[in-house]
């Protein structure tokens, strides 16, 4: 053990400021961190014991007991805690004979955590097993799951990598390779497609592009002929690719076509891989609404989508990368600041500060050395743009940094990246280490950006708790002022934008900022990205327009309610944000008239909700999200959220009383303007923009009633007429409240029944009903 | 230099420094908990929120550096508002008395903990003091109360209630009491009506105050119900005398065989700075349904007379207290108390490290012997210290007070749990008193103790823990006294080797 950490250290440095990422790489090599290799560190290094335990007890991603062979993730963000994803992770700890209380089975085989997004929203409830993303998982198919990830480790055939012979070029194919592509199986679709233009000798340019928004196509498949109309297909399943690349590329040779045809056939006998219960992705569907999904839309941050190679940085380069830097390196810093200015840019980090304002701040600073960041330590459940962002897009955004330091003299720049982000943080590497191959072209410009990665605590996008993480501390928020424009990062200036933000700079610089300006609304300018997800029928990544309406988003862009269900309300924003109602879906989504409304731009999550939400269910929700994500520093927020769940619980159980929706509001009046930091400041924001427009709800679960029969105390699961006698429900029933009774009538019993829903979803008559 | 106005003063200030600083320089108190003059600011118990200008947030005062033009509030509705809620949330988190539950249960509000761990240290003498604080006939109370205070002991929860009254009056009996005669020219001069248990408590204290005491009586001895309602199986009168005895050598005067009335209390009125009525029931008739006039003290409720004497002579030392201008003697009572409430399983296992593990001790000669040496310093032993040990030096209780903060307002659901940690020679910790600020955590890294104290996890679970499982005793180094001194609250205190 003694070596593995010299080699740690040896590798990270002894000061304080390497201190995550050398817990990081000690719980990478033992799975945990043993309490000995704590104590070894400290003793070798000059870091203090105090610091070492307060660091690695701050970050959710340290643990102190040994994980089990294979994790187990169930995803309980927005999108699918409206899909029942809690009920989802507890036939999982069902099922993997997990103990209450625990994580991790007796023979340590499973670890099982909930994690607050993991960015595939538009297959929610989704559940990942080590690599494995399954989507549309229903409770009762915990079992099935499990099963399927034991059966599966069959590899694909080695590559050849030969893809490109002597035959005439056939064209083009695009395949998706974002995280929620990857998350539902489009590395293997990437796989599937490399062997079969290997083995057909298909003369194609094979690419991977980055996220083209379309997340509730995924995996997602662009052909384009070199003589033909370009197709996109969705939902890809790997064993099919052949047959669909096949339909349009026909091997140059006629032998090889012919031997190919025939496999195939051979293979749809023997295939028998599919399961019945997860949903796996229909082949072939062609996607007709791709026009109206992507035509309300203006890609600024995402120009170029679903074109570009993520890391190949010729191909920016020939579509007009780095144009804005040369331009604004050929400009004075405080004319680009000008230019920034002028443009209306607001931070895309949720609180909406003006940018041009902000980089004026450190340009006006006199100092040696100065830092910027960028703040890629998204973790709103629900959205996951930045991620988007730093892995389709990453020269776009160093572009924006490099404007950045040249405008505000900015000496060593680097990347903020929440750990959860493995394939962001690799892109980005790689596009750095591109750059630096490359230098930047057309300049004599010099400067060195490097990642750092979080480790798992959501206030850490919170500027100072930010900076304080960076130099190895717990991340707590200090007060401001002084704003990092003066004194942050080791106490020099330091400007932190977020990587939307420095996404859109690179726009301004090369097109002008009229170009930018006239976009948008008369308060916000420009475009903004949404993870647009929920009860919504096309869901998935998105730019538009500041100040479109959230009308056109949910009904043109996202094609309507899900099951032509009426619409109840958007959550704007996640945490921060708030619900807006239907009756105000003609308002503006812009700062202004978001705040108006009691909801936030936050970082862009945009939820639908039907009718069928519970809306105090879903404030209970985000609220439980950030007092558990509280630093714990001061008083209003570490108590305040809790004592606010504390009613948020008693009102989902019906226990609460009128005098505590007084209390409640009371409390949510002060925490927001007592809490030291943004997280605490707008965490009651979900409460009380319920508050306002559902009271009635409130009100409802008051005398004990759910409206909407989402909260498990308040409603009973009942066997209606339709029932045919099949015992499917008596069977799977894991609390043994259905008696067994062949062609009679079933009946649940209350006193047993867990509420866990897993015999409704297994009625195939649909006679189980909740009220 | 910076201008700015506090509470409408124009105040100035240098640049860099703290709403905070600049308000003390200018005389301004803002309350303030997590800060240390030794220290840099950390801004966590948000007790010290002002307004500034028009701007709606509040701006914790300790951190917020001073400028130009500002506009502070420190005082209004909204902030003392802000505070309350800051005070009461804390409180929500908070787990652990303030004063034991003996004491409040105690009419007379003695410090009976006190008393308990002078006794197991063989001090007789200073327990004997802690009893005379409150209670005027202890070996006359040690016999007859009812002790409602081992009522509500929680060692009875445990197993039995330590036994209280036979300790006071061992105390009371072994202690050799020499009364101090008043010297001093007296300041005053007083008349108490009746010369039963109120009345001589009253007595007892006026003249400790150097207040003149005269008592008049219709009996022919002193006593009032202690000797006229009380049998001699109950009380043994010679203790009764022996008390009584103690307080005229004090230099109370005693009328007895003297009965006043209407136009007899007139008169005293006009001879006496202030008279106690101190004849239970009587005292109405006395003191009519008119205008009472002002120098009449009555000593309790006449409406309804107390028939426990603990509670008579309670409620004679409250008029004693009264006339003698040194306080309300109901602020100590009514000042703000934390109660734990009832004893989960495992926080009596916490509970009992304070105390000895012995069984209740019955007096070898029965009760109505006493304890012996041996005995009693057993007993005592058994005591619990539920009292904190920082009573009175509490910042989260004195702002509790002063702000009116109420301590169950947001325990909606069920507290946290008692723990103790505890080193002798060192210190002890309590988490459940812990307000987060810290100061602990950043004394230790300022001053190199290592390996210090520091946060554990995060949020509201957030504790103040010793790396890797570590002592106290490594954690505080050299500089116990400092941190424990510098907790502002009783999370972490001072003690003594080898004693509880």
């Amino acid at each position: 053990m003694k070596e593995v950490i010299e080699n740690i250290v040896r590798e990270k440095g002894r000061a304080k400021e390497a201190l995550i990422p050398i817990l990081q790489a000690i719980q990478n090599e033992f799975n945990y961190l043993p309490e000995e290799a704590m104590k070894y560190l400290c003793a070798i290094t000059d870091i203090r014991a105090a610091d070492i335990s307060g660091v690695a007890g701050f970050y959710s991603q340290f643990r102190f007991t040994p994980a089990g062979k294979h994790r187990v993730k169930v995803c309980t963000g927005t999108a699918c805690h409206v899909k029942g994803a809690e009920h989802v992770y507890d036939s999982f700890k069902r099922n993997l004979k997990i103990a209450p209380g625990k994580d991790t089975d007796e023979s340590r085989t499973y670890t099982i955590e909930k994690v607050s997004c993991l960015g595939c929203c538009t297959l929610a409830p989704v559940v990942q097993v080590d690599e494995t993303t399954y989507g549309h998982v229903a409770s009762s198919d915990a079992k099935s799951v499990i099963d399927d990830f034991h059966s599966k480790g069959k590899k694909l055939p080695a590559r050849d990598s030969s893809i490109n012979g002597r035959y005439r070029y056939q064209g083009e194919i695009r395949i998706g390779l974002g995280s929620c592509c990857i998350a539902s199986g489009s590395d293997d679709v990437r796989k599937a497609v490399e062997d079969v233009v290997i083995k057909n000798k298909l003369n194609v340019n094979l690419k991977h592009v980055g996220c083209i928004g379309m997340c509730h196509q995924v995996p997602l498949v662009e052909i384009i002929p070199e003589n033909g109309v370009p197709h996109t297909y969705a939902k890809l399943l790997p064993e099919d690719a052949a047959r669909v690349i096949e339909k349009h590329f026909s091997p140059p040779n006629l032998l090889t076509r012919f031997a190919r045809s025939f496999e195939n056939f051979i293979r749809g006998i023997q295939d028998d891989s599919s399961w019945e219960g997860v949903e796996r992705y229909s082949v072939d569907v062609r996607e007709k609404q791709v026009q109206a999904f992507l035509g309300d839309q203006v890609p600024i941050a995402t120009e170029h989508r679903g074109i570009l190679d993520p890391v190949d940085i010729d191909e920016y380069i020939s579509l007009g990368g780095f144009e804005g830097l040369k331009k604004a390196l050929e400009m004075k810093p405080a004319d680009v600041i000008e230019e920034i200015l002028k443009s209306g840019l607001k931070g895309r980090g949720g609180a909406g500060f003006p940018t041009g304002e902000k980089w004026h701040a450190v340009y006006d600073q006199e100092s040696d050395e100065k830092f910027l960041i960028c703040n890629g330590d998204e973790g709103d459940p629900g959205a996951f743009m930045d991620r988007m962002l730093l892995e389709s897009y990453p020269y776009r955004i160093i572009e924006g940094m490099l404007i950045a330091a040249h405008a505000t003299g900015a000496t060593r720049g680097f990347f903020y990246i929440r750990a959860e982000y493995p394939l962001a943080v690799v892109r980005i590497r790689e596009a750095l280490d591109r750059c630096r191959e490359k230098g930047i072209p057309g300049s004599k410009f010099s400067f060195d950006i490097s990642v750092k990665e979080g480790a798992g605590a959501f206030v850490c996008g919170e500027e100072s708790a930010l900076i304080a993480s960076m130099e190895g501390e717990r991340g707590f928020p200090r007060i401001r002022p002084p704003y990092p424009a003066e004194s942050g990062l080791w106490g020099k200036p330091t400007l932190i934008n977020n990587t939307e933000t420095f996404a859109q700079v690179p726009y301004i610089l090369y097109h002008g900022q009229r170009s930018f300006s006239s976009i948008g609304s008369a308060g916000s300018k420009g475009s903004k990205v949404f993870a647009l997800a929920g009860k919504i029928n096309r869901g998935g990544l998105i730019e538009v327009p500041m100040g479109i309406s959230i009308r056109q988003i949910v009904e043109d862009i996202g094609g309507g309610v899900q099951g032509g269900k009426k619409l109840k309300a958007v959550q704007v924003g996640g945490p921060s944000g708030g619900c807006v109602p239907h009756f105000l879906a003609d308002k503006e989504v812009d700062f202004e008239s978001l705040g108006e409304a009691g909801a936030m731009m936050g970082s862009g999550g945009l939820v639908v909700l039907d009718e069928t939400d519970c809306m105090v269910d879903i404030a209970r929700y985000f609220l439980s999200f950030t007092q558990h994500e509280s630093c714990g520093k001061c008083t209003f927020c570490r108590a305040g959220t809790r004592r606010m769940l504390d009613i948020m619980e008693m009102l989902t159980q019906g226990r609460a009383s009128e005098k505590q929706l007084e209390e409640l509001q009371e409390l949510g009046h002060w925490i927001s303007r007592g809490s030291l930091c943004g997280l605490g400041k707008t965490a009651p924001n979900p409460v009380l923009s319920t508050l306002r427009y559902f009271r009635e709800e409130y009100l409802a679960h008051i005398n004990g009633r759910c409206p909407a029969g989402k909260c498990d105390a308040l409603i009973r699961y009942s066997v209606g007429d339709e029932c045919i006698g099949c015992t499917i429900c008596a069977q799977e029933c894991p609390d043994d409240a259905i008696e067994f009774r062949p062609h009679r009538k079933h009946e649940i019993d209350q006193e047993l029944c867990s509420k866990c829903d897993i015999c409704r979803e297994a009625c195939p008559e649909g006679a189980i009903s909740i009220s | 230099m910076i201008k700015l106005r506090i509470d409408n003063r124009e105040v100035r200030a240098e640049k860099g420094m703290s709403i905070l600083q600049c308000a003390a320089s200018a005389g301004i108190e803002i309350p303030a908990m997590c800060t240390n003059p030794d220290l840099d600011h950390f801004t966590s118990c948000m007790i010290c929120v002002v307004k500034e200008g028009s701007g709606k947030n509040l701006l914790p005062a300790c951190s917020t550096r001073v400028w130009e033009g500002m506009d502070i509030v420190t005082n209004d509705r909204e902030v003392m508002d802000a505070r309350k809620i800051a005070l009461e949330l804390l409180l929500s988190e908070h787990a652990g008395d303030c004063e034991a539950p003996c004491r409040l249960a105690c009419p007379a509000f003695m410090d009976i903990p006190a008393m308990n761990r002078l006794i197991a240290e063989g001090n007789l003498p200073e327990a004997m003091k802690v009893v005379s604080e409150h209670i005027a006939l202890p070996a006359v109370l040690g016999r007859i109360c009812h002790a409602p205070c081992e009522n509500a002991c929680k060692r009875k929860v445990i197993d039995q209630a330590v036994s209280i009254c036979l300790l006071k009056r061992y105390a009371a009996d072994m202690c050799e009491r020499i009364p101090k005669r008043t010297s001093k020219v007296l300041s005053k001069r007083t008349a108490i009506i009746g010369s039963g248990p109120a009345g001589l408590s009253a007595a007892f204290y006026l003249l400790r105050h150097d207040i003149g005491a005269d008592l008049f009586d219709m009996n022919r001895e002193a006593g009032g119900m202690l000797r006229y309602g009380t049998s001699n199986e109950e009380l043994d009168m010679s203790v009764l005398d022996r008390e009584i005895e103690i307080i005229e050598s004090m230099g109370a005067v005693f009328n007895q065989g003297r009965e006043i009335d209407k136009s007899g209390l007139e008169k005293i009125c006009r001879d006496y700075d202030a008279v106690v009525l101190a004849c239970g029931k009587s005292s109405n008739g006395l003191a009519g349904t008119g205008n009472i006039p002002d120098n009449i003290y009555i000593a309790g409720n006449p409406d309804r007379p107390s028939r426990h004497a603990v509670r008579s002579v309670a409620q004679g030392r409250e008029a004693a207290i009264k006339i003698s201008g040194s306080g309300n003697p109901q602020d100590e009572r009514k000042r703000f108390n934390s109660v734990l409430g009832r004893l989960g399983e495992e926080e009596c296992a916490e509970y009992l490290k304070e105390g000895s593990n012995d069984n209740r001790q019955v007096p070898a000669g029965g009760t109505a012997s006493g304890f012996n040496r041996e005995e009693a310093e057993k007993e005592a032993a058994r005591c619990l210290h539920c009292d904190c040990r920082k009573a009175g030096g509490c910042m989260l209780r004195d702002y509790s007070d002063s702000y009116s903060a109420v301590k169950k307002r947001f325990l909606y659901t069920g507290r946290k749990s008692v723990k103790k940690v505890i080193q002798h020679g060192v210190a002890v910790y309590e988490p459940g008193k812990c307000i987060k600020c810290g100061i602990c955590v950043r004394l230790t890294a300022k001053y190199g103790a290592e390996p210090g104290f520091t946060f554990i996890g995060k949020g509201f679970d957030v504790e103040i823990g010793v790396p890797f499982s570590g002592s106290l005793r490594d954690a505080l180094g050299g500089i116990a006294a400092k941190v424990t001194d510098a907790c502002p609250t009783g999370a972490l205190s001072g003690i003594k080797n080898d004693t509880v």
